[in-house]
């Protein structure tokens, strides 16, 4: 019974992150993702924009005492088979570049790779209309 | 049918890309042809003023975009009362977009399925 | 409908929570959390504001807790599991990036 009423209650979020991964609403962000699925919800897609692309970084190097928010969305992206989804243009502006990106603008720089994808806004809307909500986590 | 979207841009058109990234959101929803909508608040409403000059900082022109939101099927535009009378905004460009005081706020708000604020 | 505001900036020299007062409906709640938390400093301009308004209130717990903050009794302290609880509760979030 029990399991029942956990299906039926199971919502669909989209969240969507703007800051960098060393701003605290990024942090806040995976804490309430990994929250989500914990209380029986899903995922439909992770995606970054703005300064959100920085997460998916490999250049960020984390001092040892401190947490490191790439490592951790690259663990529960990949354990959860999870959309983490990046912004192109984004990331493009940023300097965020994957293999293939980087060989488009001749660049020496890649900073992102499986299990980020780069996309378009379009996986924003298409992740809003599949989501029974979409939370956004940005700023300070 | 497809879930509607209410984007509120509060970013001056000159602080960084915040404006232009709120705008290609809504740029790109209008060219799925979805439900969208744009409010200008806070410092937002500041995109909407007249005789802005793109050229004096080397930027793109933001306000050329915004007359085209129409073009691209966005027409639901609107600004805040409070916020552009607090900032002395005179002579706005994109007629399209509708005057809105708080209450009325609230209920557009009310009226979108999802809100995205920056 | 109902919407569930969530600030995280600091009250002080900013914008969002005056803004965000000003178009909050009578079924919307809002949620304090990073710096946005300090609008729970007892004597400021913010807390009065909001314990005049009477909204319904939400604080990060963690938040409270390590900027030392005493959550008063109109304002309810909850963790991220009830935060997601929260964010179901209502029809939309909207976060004032």
């Amino acid at each position: 019974m029990a399991a029942v009423l956990l299906i039926e209650s199971a919502m669909k979020f989209a969240i969507a992150v703007f800051s960098a991964a060393h701003a605290p609403s990024s942090r806040r962000a995976l804490l309430f993702a990994q929250a989500a699925l914990a209380g029986g919800h899903e995922i439909v897609r992770l995606f970054f924009y703005q300064d959100g692309v920085y997460n998916a970084s490999d250049a960020v190097v984390t001092p040892q005492d401190e947490t490191d928010l790439p490592k951790q969305w690259r663990t529960f992206i990949t354990e959860q088979n999870l959309d983490g989804v990046v912004c192109i243009a984004a990331a493009l502006r940023r300097g965020v570049l994957n293999t293939e990106e980087a060989g488009r603008y001749q660049r020496d720089a890649v900073a992102v790779s499986a299990p980020w994808e780069l996309s378009g806004l379009g996986q924003l809307h298409d992740a809003v209309q599949d989501a029974d909500r979409l939370i956004c986590f940005g700023g300070a | 049918m497809a879930k509607s979207l209410l984007i509120i841009s509060r970013q001056s058109p000159w602080s960084g890309p915040g404006a232009r990234e709120a705008l290609d959101i809504v740029l790109a929803g209008g060219a799925f042809d979805l439900p969208i909508g744009l409010l200008f608040l806070d410092d937002g409403v500041l995109q909407l003023a007249a005789g802005q000059n793109a050229r004096a900082l080397q930027q793109k022109d933001l306000s050329a975009n915004l007359q085209a939101l129409p073009m691209f099927g966005v027409e639901e535009l609107f600004y805040c009362v409070d916020s552009a009378s607090a900032r002395g905004l005179g002579d706005r460009s994109l007629d399209e977009a509708q005057p809105l005081a708080a209450a009325q706020i609230t209920a557009l708000i009310d009226r979108y399925d999802q809100v995205i604020t920056l | 409908m109902s919407t569930l505001h969530v600030l995280s900036h600091s009250p002080f020299g900013d914008e969002r929570l005056t803004s965000c007062l000003r178009l909050l409906g009578t079924a919307d709640a809002l949620l304090l959390c990073g710096d946005a938390a300090y609008a729970l400093q007892p004597g400021t301009a913010p807390f009065n504001a909001l314990e005049n308004r009477q909204v319904k209130l939400f604080v990060l717990a963690e938040d409270a807790q390590a900027r030392a903050l005493q959550v008063p009794d109109w304002a309810e302290a909850i963790d991220y599991a009830a935060f997601v609880e929260l964010s179901i509760h209502h029809d939309k979030v909207n976060t004032w990036l």
